[in-house]
C-alpha cells in the first residue's frame, strides 16, 4: 500500500511539473507584482516600492527581464488574461495595448485623486498613453540623448572636449582626427541599431525624418538620405568595422576605451556611473547642431506605468500608479539617479544626482536654446501602431549599408518601399 | 494490452495492469497533448490566418502565409542555413562521440571523472553555454584571437560563422550522445572481442567488425533524434548573433525567423508556416532515412 501511495504521489508530482506554471498568479503573500525590463533601475524602483509598502502596507516587488523576453510576458500574458499588475509602458507597443483594452482606464481615477494632475507631466509623454482621449499611464519619466566623450583620449589628442559650439562636421573632423585604425582607437562608433540614440537625431538635426506627418516612410526624404550619407561618412572614416562594433556593441567598446565618443540616451547613466573606466575617463556634451538648419535635435521619449486592466485588485494598482506618479515619488526617482522623471520640474534633482558627470546636457537638450542661431527641437521618438516591425526591419536593412556605405543611398531608398508596405499592413 | 481477446473477462490481475498501465502513461500523454500534440494542430490552424493582436480578430487568408513564403528568398536562405548547421552538427557529434565513447568504455583510471568532464556540457544551460562562446569567439576581446595572435571575425563573417556556430552545437551536444553510445556499447557481449582477439584481429579492425554493426541500431537512433535536434536549433544563433551582425542573414535558423516573425513582429500567421514548411522537412528527411536504415542497421 505504501509503495501505491508513493507511486501515486509520484504521479502526480510529475503531472504537476509538466503544467505549464506562468509564475504570474504564484507570487506569496499580496505583493502586487511589478515588471521593468531595465536592471539598473531595480534597485531604486524597489526602494520606492518599499516606501509604498511602509505608507499603505501593500507590498510590491520589483522583477527584471530583458527587453525581448518582456514583451513576449507581456503579450502571452495579454492573451492568456494574466498580465503582472503593474508594468511599464512604450511607445513602440502602447497604442496595440490600449487599443485592445489590456490597459486599466486611468480617467476616474485620476479625476478623483488629489495627488495626479495630468497638467504637471511632460505633455509629449502624456501623449504617448493617451488613447480615445483617454488616459492608460502615469508618465514615469523621459530620456534626452547627449554625447558621451573619452576625455583622455581627447587629451591625448591634444583636441578640445566637445561643447555647445559644436556642428557635426566639428564630430566629423574630430573622430577622423582621434582615429588611430593601427592602434585600434576610433573616433566614434554606432551601429544600425542605435536609432534612437544615434542615426535618429542626426536624421532630424539636418531636417530630414523618420516617419512623415501622413504616417509613411522619410527613409527617402532628400533630408533624410543627406544625413544618412553623412553617418556613411562617419562610419567609413571613423568608426571601427561594422563587424565588430555589432558583435561588441558600442557601449563596451566606449568603457574599454577603443572609442572616444558615442551618443546614447540618459537611461544609460545608471549603468555608467556603476562602470570604473567611465566614471574616471569619460563625460558628457550636449549634441552637435547642423550648421545649415539650425536645429539640434534629440530624440525623446518617455515611459508610462501602467497597471493590467485584468487585475483583481485594480484599487490595489491605482495606488502604486498614484504613489510612482506623486510630486515626492517623481523626485525620489529622479534623486536616486534612477532616470529623468516625467513631472515638470524635477529633473534638476537628476542632474544633481551625482558629481562624476555633468548630466546638464541632457536637461538643456530638452530647453530652450541659449545658443544664438540654435534651435533646440525635442523629437518624439517616431510610431505607429506597431513600430517594432518597421524599427526592427530598419535595423536590418541598413546593415548591408554599414558594410558599404558608398549604397547607404540605395539602401535607404529600398527600405522606404519596404517600411511603407510594413505600416500598410499594420492591423491598426 | 491485458484485455487483448476481449473473451474472458479480465482477472483482477490483469484488471490491475490495466488501471496502473493507465496512471503510468498518464502524465506523459497529458504533457504531450497540451504541449505538443494540441499545439500541432493550432499552428497548422494558424497558418490560414492573418493573426489580430493578442490572438484576437484573426482573419482567414487561406493559402496566403503560404504563397507569400515561397516567394520569400529569406525562408530558403534561412532554411539552407539549417541544413548546412544539420551537415556539420550531426556527422561531427556522432563521429567524435563514437570514438570517445569506445575509449571511455574501456577500464582505465578516472573514467569516471572524464564521462562527467565530457557530459557536462550538457548540464550547463544552453543559452549560458551560447553566452560564453559568444565572447569567447569575440574578435575584439575574444579569448580565441588573444590566445592565438589572431584577427578573425568568428561570428560575423559571414563565410565563416554558420561554421562556428555549428562547433558550438558540436561541442555542447558531444556528453549525451557519449552517454547513450556507452549504454550501446555495454551490451555488446564480450565473446565477440575475445573471438576477434583469438582469430589476431586488431582493435580497430574490431571497432569496425563488431562495434560498429552491433552499435548501429544506437547510431541510428541519435542520428534520427539529432537531425531532428539540428534542424530546430534556435537558441545558438538567438544568443550568439545580434540583430546588426552581418553574418546574421547566412547564419539565422529558420527556427529563429519563426520566432522573429511570430514573437517580435507578432505575425503568428506567417511563423506558423515557416514553422510548417519545417515540420514537413524534418519528416520527409526522417522518412527517408527509415528507407534507409534497412542498408546498414543491424538487429540482432
Amino acid at each position: 500500500m505504501k509503495k501505491r501511495f508513493a507511486a501515486m504521489a509520484m504521479a502526480s508530482a510529475m503531472v504537476l511539473s509538466l503544467t505549464p506554471v506562468t509564475g504570474m498568479t504564484t507570487m506569496a503573500a499580496d505583493a502586487l507584482q511589478v515588471v521593468i525590463w531595465d536592471s539598473n533601475q531595480q534597485a531604486g524602483i524597489q526602494e520606492i516600492c518599499d516606501l509604498f509598502e511602509e505608507e499603505t502596507g501593500i507590498p510590491a516587488k520589483v522583477e527584471v527581464k530583458s527587453w525581448d523576453s518582456y514583451w513576449q510576458l507581456l503579450e502571452a500574458g495579454a492573451q492568456g488574461g494574466d498580465l503582472p499588475d503593474v508594468f511599464w509602458m512604450h511607445s513602440n507597443n502602447s497604442q496595440m495595448y490600449m487599443k485592445n483594452d489590456m490597459l486599466l482606464k486611468l480617467d476616474d481615477y485620476i479625476e478623483a485623486s488629489d495627488v495626479i494632475d495630468i497638467e504637471n507631466y511632460m505633455p509629449e509623454v502624456t501623449e504617448l498613453y493617451t488613447y480615445d482621449g483617454s488616459y492608460y499611464a502615469i508618465p514615469k519619466d523621459y530620456d534626452t540623448i547627449a554625447l558621451w566623450y573619452n576625455k583622455t583620449m581627447f587629451d591625448e589628442a591634444g583636441l578640445a572636449y566637445p561643447d555647445n559650439t559644436w556642428t557635426w562636421d566639428d564630430l566629423y573632423d574630430a573622430a577622423v582626427a582621434l582615429t588611430d585604425k593601427d592602434n585600434n582607437r576610433y573616433g566614434f562608433a554606432m551601429n544600425p541599431s542605435n536609432d534612437q540614440d544615434t542615426y535618429y537625431n542626426m536624421v532630424y538635426s539636418m531636417g530630414g525624418t523618420i516617419l512623415k506627418e501622413d504616417k509613411t516612410s522619410g527613409y527617402d526624404d532628400p533630408a533624410t538620405l543627406k544625413a544618412m550619407e553623412y553617418v556613411g561618412k562617419l562610419l567609413t572614416d571613423a568608426c571601427p568595422n561594422p563587424t565588430t562594433m555589432s558583435e561588441t556593441g558600442t557601449d563596451v567598446m566606449m568603457s574599454s576605451g577603443t572609442v572616444a565618443m558615442i551618443m546614447q540616451g540618459s537611461w544609460m547613466t545608471a549603468g555608467f556611473m556603476q562602470n570604473e573606466y567611465m566614471c574616471e575617463n569619460c563625460d558628457v556634451a550636449i549634441l552637435p547642431y547642423d550648421k545649415e538648419t539650425g536645429i539640434r535635435a534629440s530624440i525623446c521619449n518617455g515611459l508610462g506605468w501602467a497597471a493590467s486592466s485584468m487585475t483583481d485588485r485594480p484599487d490595489d494598482c491605482w495606488k502604486l500608479l498614484e504613489w510612482f506618479g506623486s510630486k515626492e515619488m517623481q523626485m525620489k526617482q529622479a534623486e536616486l539617479g534612477v532616470t529623468m522623471s516625467a513631472y515638470e520640474g524635477t529633473s534638476d534633482t537628476w542632474v544633481n544626482c551625482t558629481d562624476i558627470f555633468n548630466l546638464q546636457p541632457y536637461l538643456e537638450m530638452a530647453g530652450e536654446s541659449k545658443d544664438e542661431g540654435v534651435t533646440n527641437e525635442l523629437v518624439l521618438r517616431p510610431y505607429t501602431y506597431n513600430s517594432t516591425v518597421w524599427s526592427s526591419a530598419a535595423q536590418s536593412a541598413l546593415v548591408a549599408a554599414w558594410n558599404d556605405p558608398s549604397q547607404m543611398e540605395q539602401v535607404c531608398k529600398d527600405f522606404a518601399v519596404q517600411m511603407n508596405q510594413y505600416i500598410a499592413q499594420e492591423n491598426g | 494490452m491485458a484485455n487483448k481477446s476481449g473473451k474472458a473477462p479480465m482477472t483482477s490481475w490483469e484488471k490491475n495492469q490495466f488501471k496502473w498501465g493507465w496512471i503510468f502513461i498518464l502524465p506523459t500523454m497529458i504533457g504531450l497533448i497540451a504541449l505538443n500534440i494540441y499545439p500541432i494542430f493550432a499552428t497548422v490552424y494558424q497558418s490560414f490566418f492573418k493573426t489580430g493582436d493578442f490572438g484576437r480578430g484573426n482573419i482567414f487568408v487561406g493559402l496566403e502565409n503560404y504563397a507569400t513564403m515561397i516567394k520569400d528568398a529569406e525562408v530558403w536562405q534561412s532554411l539552407w542555413n539549417t541544413i548546412k548547421y544539420a551537415i556539420i552538427e550531426v556527422p561531427f557529434s556522432i563521429c567524435i562521440a563514437l570514438v570517445l565513447a569506445v575509449f571511455l568504455n574501456r577500464k582505465m583510471k578516472g573514467r569516471s571523472v572524464y564521462r562527467a568532464i565530457f557530459f557536462l556540457p550538457m548540464i550547463a544551460a544552453p543559452a549560458a553555454v551560447a553566452m560564453v562562446w559568444r565572447w569567447l569567439y569575440n574578435s575584439q576581446f575574444g579569448l580565441l584571437n588573444n590566445l592565438f595572435g589572431l584577427h578573425v571575425e568568428w561570428i560575423s563573417n559571414p563565410k565563416i560563422a554558420w561554421i562556428s556556430v555549428a562547433v558550438i552545437g558540436v561541442w555542447s551536444i558531444l556528453g549525451y550522445n557519449i552517454v547513450l553510445f556507452i549504454a550501446g556499447l555495454q551490451d555488446i557481449p564480450h565473446d565477440y572481442y575475445e573471438a576477434a582477439e583469438i582469430d589476431g584481429a586488431s582493435g580497430v579492425a574490431a571497432f569496425f567488425n563488431i562495434t560498429l554493426p552491433l552499435l548501429s541500431p544506437t547510431i541510428f537512433f541519435v542520428l534520427i533524434t539529432r537531425v531532428i535536434g539540428a534542424m530546430q536549433v534556435f537558441d545558438l544563433v538567438y544568443m550568439v548573433m545580434d540583430r546588426t551582425n552581418p553574418a546574421l542573414p547566412k547564419t539565422q535558423s529558420i527556427v529563429y525567423l519563426f520566432y522573429q516573425y511570430s514573437f517580435n513582429f507578432g505575425n503568428k500567421g506567417y511563423g506558423s508556416a515557416i514553422v510548417m514548411l519545417l515540420l514537413a522537412v524534418i519528416l520527409i528527411v526522417t522518412v527517408f532515412q527509415n528507407i534507409g536504415q534497412k542498408k546498414w542497421v543491424f538487429y540482432n
